[in-house]
């Protein structure tokens, strides 16, 4: 869909996901690296646990679709090629420190003046201004000034992050949303922009506008074991299986009541409770509990009732029941269940991607939405380091081989 | 003007994913009109944090931040009534989005085939847990049940504990990019085709590609990543250690040696940079464990505020692991207009989430609060579709408009 535009990818470790959206939707997306490699292809995991530049995992996840050159932007000959590249392009995408482009004479300013039609997108810790954009930032730095951290893990001990990286995933979403939203308005004025992005800002949904409640004077959600409290209430979501865990919502209120409804009569069936437990008023059970109209104790056998049922079924039966009957029940699922699920296989998501120089194929997570006119395609590997370098130097910038051969030894690409 | 000034969008989104697909494009000038019945109101209206901790009547600050912008207009589909003015809307309309299990368009004949049958340049974003096709495509629920299948509770945890999961309906928070970008990408692909198109989004498919790591590693070597706690694959120290005070933590990472040694520097533990077991990535990570005894000591004597002034002093990664009072009174996340207060019905003032990405030419702005059902039913239907007195005095003796 995007086929005729071209991008230009800047971005260290933190910003591949953003060109990777661009380039499944049918961009030409040029990653440009440093000679030697991108830093981010010194990221574990490895392909055999066997550390080198063309064997990471982590870039392979972030780079498909891409294309790559090489260019030492540190030198003079090697910014003025990205000026050239960058007169062609309608997107550049970079990940830098805030400041270090300008330095170099490669920020959106002065990019700008060779192409005033450039999309400049920015994908920062905090942000391109202000009293932390300096910061020194990581993943779990990240969301701990944006506010998810302190919500999830359990409450005797310390706060937990998802054990893969998230937070400059959050940033690269909202980037290549920026990025389309700013591509819309230029084909109307003719004029690009710079999208600032600010990973702690972009991490904040992740608080499901918990990070609100002090300004709405509203109870803050706190961390607990295998679920969340909320005032005095504790709301359990993982439960043990016979054979795992799977997450159950034991919820109230309008719509969610309708739910615990449905639940209550399975357990009921099932023999697992009373008709005068069934029976309760689920839709308004949370004012009934927060008016003292119903005591706690008596949520607290429910929970115990639910608990030991789901205590004697395997995870696929419960699946099995929750599908059936509309019941918010489902498995916690390790890796290797996400990769033999049925419901991804029917949907033929998986996605193979030769790697020839291993002389092996891999399976790859596939499209991210399924499109009826113009369907995403896994058409390129992560590339190689340079790999395209006479291809884009040479064919497109009309370089001649001895330019080529010159650039090389002196180590500007 | 503002950059989406001219797109018209049919939203049917509830909860959050969808919800959240549809702000990113109103903060940026689409018209959105929102379709919602007293009948079957928005679930994400009875989920706080509600003001005042009273379940009111928009009171949901949640609800409140996902839809801010956005028009409101009261219809309860299951009337015949209804759908005349559905089609018109489909008719005035570039995009329609909707997010409910896969049967409910098809059952009010809204579904792609038909409304393509009206008008066939339509594009059309069907937005579901697990996507419209295969045997788990009936499977209800929310973002947190998307999170447990796709992988994300088992590995957020400690690993001699069963798993805690992310915080909430975690896809919720992510599924929106990618429904945005897809609309914006056939948004583009249309104007240069006339083509419209229909996109099947499975919250949990899209939700996969912050996982992509973790897959590719199984696929490719066969191991089964399980939670790490706080550790990382690549780098050591890394956590969050208990600060002075009751629930108080700082979050640390050092990346490299040189984070390494200055952190050292700040714990005046100069012994330790030139400690052997610490010297390298590899070491510190093997002897991890030592390390984060070692940063406790220092940790809990100090207060966390104090902790991230001097390590960052020192450019040693580290915050404060922030609450709400400190998310909302941080100077950062200020100096971009994180929060932004708006006119409400109830409240009179109240705050929303700003849009998270910031055009430096042309920015976001939010016009109003999120509805309340039907609050947009006379603007709908006099100024975007053109009804006369009437008609609509029709539609509002036949009750379809609630």
């Amino acid at each position: 869909m995007l086929s005729r535009y071209r991008v230009l990818d800047l971005t260290t470790e933190r910003g591949l996901l953003c060109g990777q959206i661009l380039a499944d939707l049918g961009a030409d997306v040029i990653k440009i690296e440093p000679p030697g490699g991108s830093p981010a292809r010194q990221l574990a995991p490895f392909f055999e646990d066997r550390p080198d530049r063309d064997r990471s995992i982590y870039w392979w996840s972030y780079n498909r679709n891409k294309r790559s050159i090489t260019l030492d932007i540190e030198t003079d000959d090697g910014r003025a090629l990205l000026y050239r590249l960058a007169a062609r392009a309608q997107f550049l995408i970079e990940s830098y420190d805030p400041g270090y482009l300008s330095d170099r004479e490669l920020g959106y300013e002065d990019v700008a003046t060779h192409n005033r039609e450039i999309i400049y997108v920015s994908i920062t810790p905090f942000g391109q201004a202000g009293p932390k954009a300096s910061y020194a930032d990581s993943d779990l730095v990240i969301l701990a000034a944006g506010g998810p951290l302190l919500l999830c893990g359990d409450e005797d001990r310390a706060p937990i992050r998802v054990s893969i990286a998230q937070a400059y995933l959050h940033a690269c979403g909202d980037a290549a949303v920026g990025a389309l939203v700013a591509n819309h308005e230029r084909q109307r004025s003719g004029m690009g922009q710079q999208v600032d992005v600010s990973a702690q800002q972009s991490v904040t949904p992740a608080t499901q506008a918990n990070n609100l409640a002090f300004r709405l004077d509203a109870d803050e959600a706190r961390r607990m074991a295998g679920g969340v409290r909320v005032g005095s209430m504790r709301v359990p979501l993982v439960w043990r299986a016979k054979d795992g865990y799977v997450t159950l919502l034991f919820l109230f209120g309008r719509q969610l009541g309708v739910f615990t409804k449905r639940l209550m009569t399975y357990l009921y069936e099932q023999e697992a409770c009373d008709a005068a437990t069934r029976d309760k008023d689920w839709i308004e059970y949370g004012s009934l509990l927060a008016g003292g109209q119903e005591p706690m104790q008596e949520y607290t056998r429910i929970v115990a009732i639910i608990a030991d049922f789901v205590s004697t079924r395997t995870k696929a039966d419960l699946f099995a029941d929750a599908l059936e009957r509309g019941l918010l029940i489902a498995p916690i699922a390790t890796v290797s269940d996400v990769l033999s699920s049925p419901q991804l296989k029917a949907r033929h998501y998986w996605q193979a991607l030769e790697h020839p120089e291993l002389a092996r194929t891999f399976s790859y997570p596939g499209p991210f939405a399924k499109f009826s006119e113009v369907p995403i395609v896994y058409h390129r590997r992560p590339p190689l380091v340079g790999e395209h370098n006479r291809e884009i130097y040479c064919e497109e910038l009309g370089l001649s081989e001895s330019e080529i051969q010159d650039l090389t030894r002196r180590g500007i690409i | 003007m503002l950059p989406l000034e001219d797109i018209k969008i049919l939203d049917f989104m509830w909860a959050l994913a969808g919800p959240g697909t549809t702000r990113a494009l109103a903060d940026y000038g689409a018209t959105v009109v929102r379709i919602e019945s007293t009948t079957r109101i928005d679930g994400s209206r009875t989920v706080g944090p509600f003001y005042k901790n009273k379940a009111a009547h928009d009171g949901s600050g949640l609800f409140g931040t996902y839809n801010a912008g956005k028009l409101g207009l009261g219809l309860d589909l299951n009337k015949p009534e209804a759908r005349e003015v559905v089609l018109d809307l489909v008719r005035w309309a570039d995009v329609v989005c909707e997010s409910f299990s896969p049967k409910a368009m098809r059952s009010w004949k809204l579904d792609y085939e038909s409304l393509r049958a009206l008008k066939p340049d339509i594009i059309m974003l069907s937005s579901c847990l697990m996507g419209q096709t295969g045997p788990m495509s009936g499977f209800v629920g929310f973002g947190n049940m998307a999170a447990a299948v796709s992988g994300f509770y088992n590995l957020c945890g400690w690993p001699d504990r069963s798993p805690s999961g992310p915080f909430g309906a975690y896809t919720d928070y992510l599924a929106p990019r990618f429904g945005a970008v897809s609309i914006l990408a056939a948004l583009d692909y249309r104007k240069r085709t006339g083509k419209g198109q229909y996109i099947d989004q499975s919250q949990a498919e899209s939700a996969l590609h912050f996982l992509t790591p973790a897959l590719l590693d199984c696929a490719v070597n066969g191991r089964v990543l399980q939670a790490l706690g706080n550790d990382d694959l690549n780098c050591a120290p890394h956590g969050v250690y208990a600060a002075a005070g009751e629930d108080r933590w700082i979050a640390i990472a050092c990346l490299n040696d040189e984070q390494w040694r200055r952190l050292c520097v700040v714990m005046k533990r100069t012994d330790l940079a030139t400690n052997e077991s610490f010297s390298t990535a590899s070491s510190r990570l093997r002897n991890r464990m030592q390390l984060d005894d070692i940063i406790q000591v220092w940790s809990r004597g100090i207060e966390a505020e104090k902790a991230e002034k001097l390590l960052q002093s020192a450019g040693v990664p580290a915050s404060v692991v922030q609450d709400s009072k400190e998310v909302c009174e941080d100077k950062q996340l200020a100096s971009r207009g994180y929060l932004v207060e708006i006119d409400h019905n109830i409240q009179g003032k109240t705050v929303v989430e700003a849009s998270r990405f910031k055009l430096s030419r042309t920015p976001a702005r939010i016009p109003r609060q999120a509805p309340s059902v039907g609050r947009d039913n006379q603007y709908v239907l006099q100024n975007i579709l053109h009804y006369d007195e009437a008609r609509i005095t029709e539609l509002v003796a036949s009750e379809v408009l609630q």
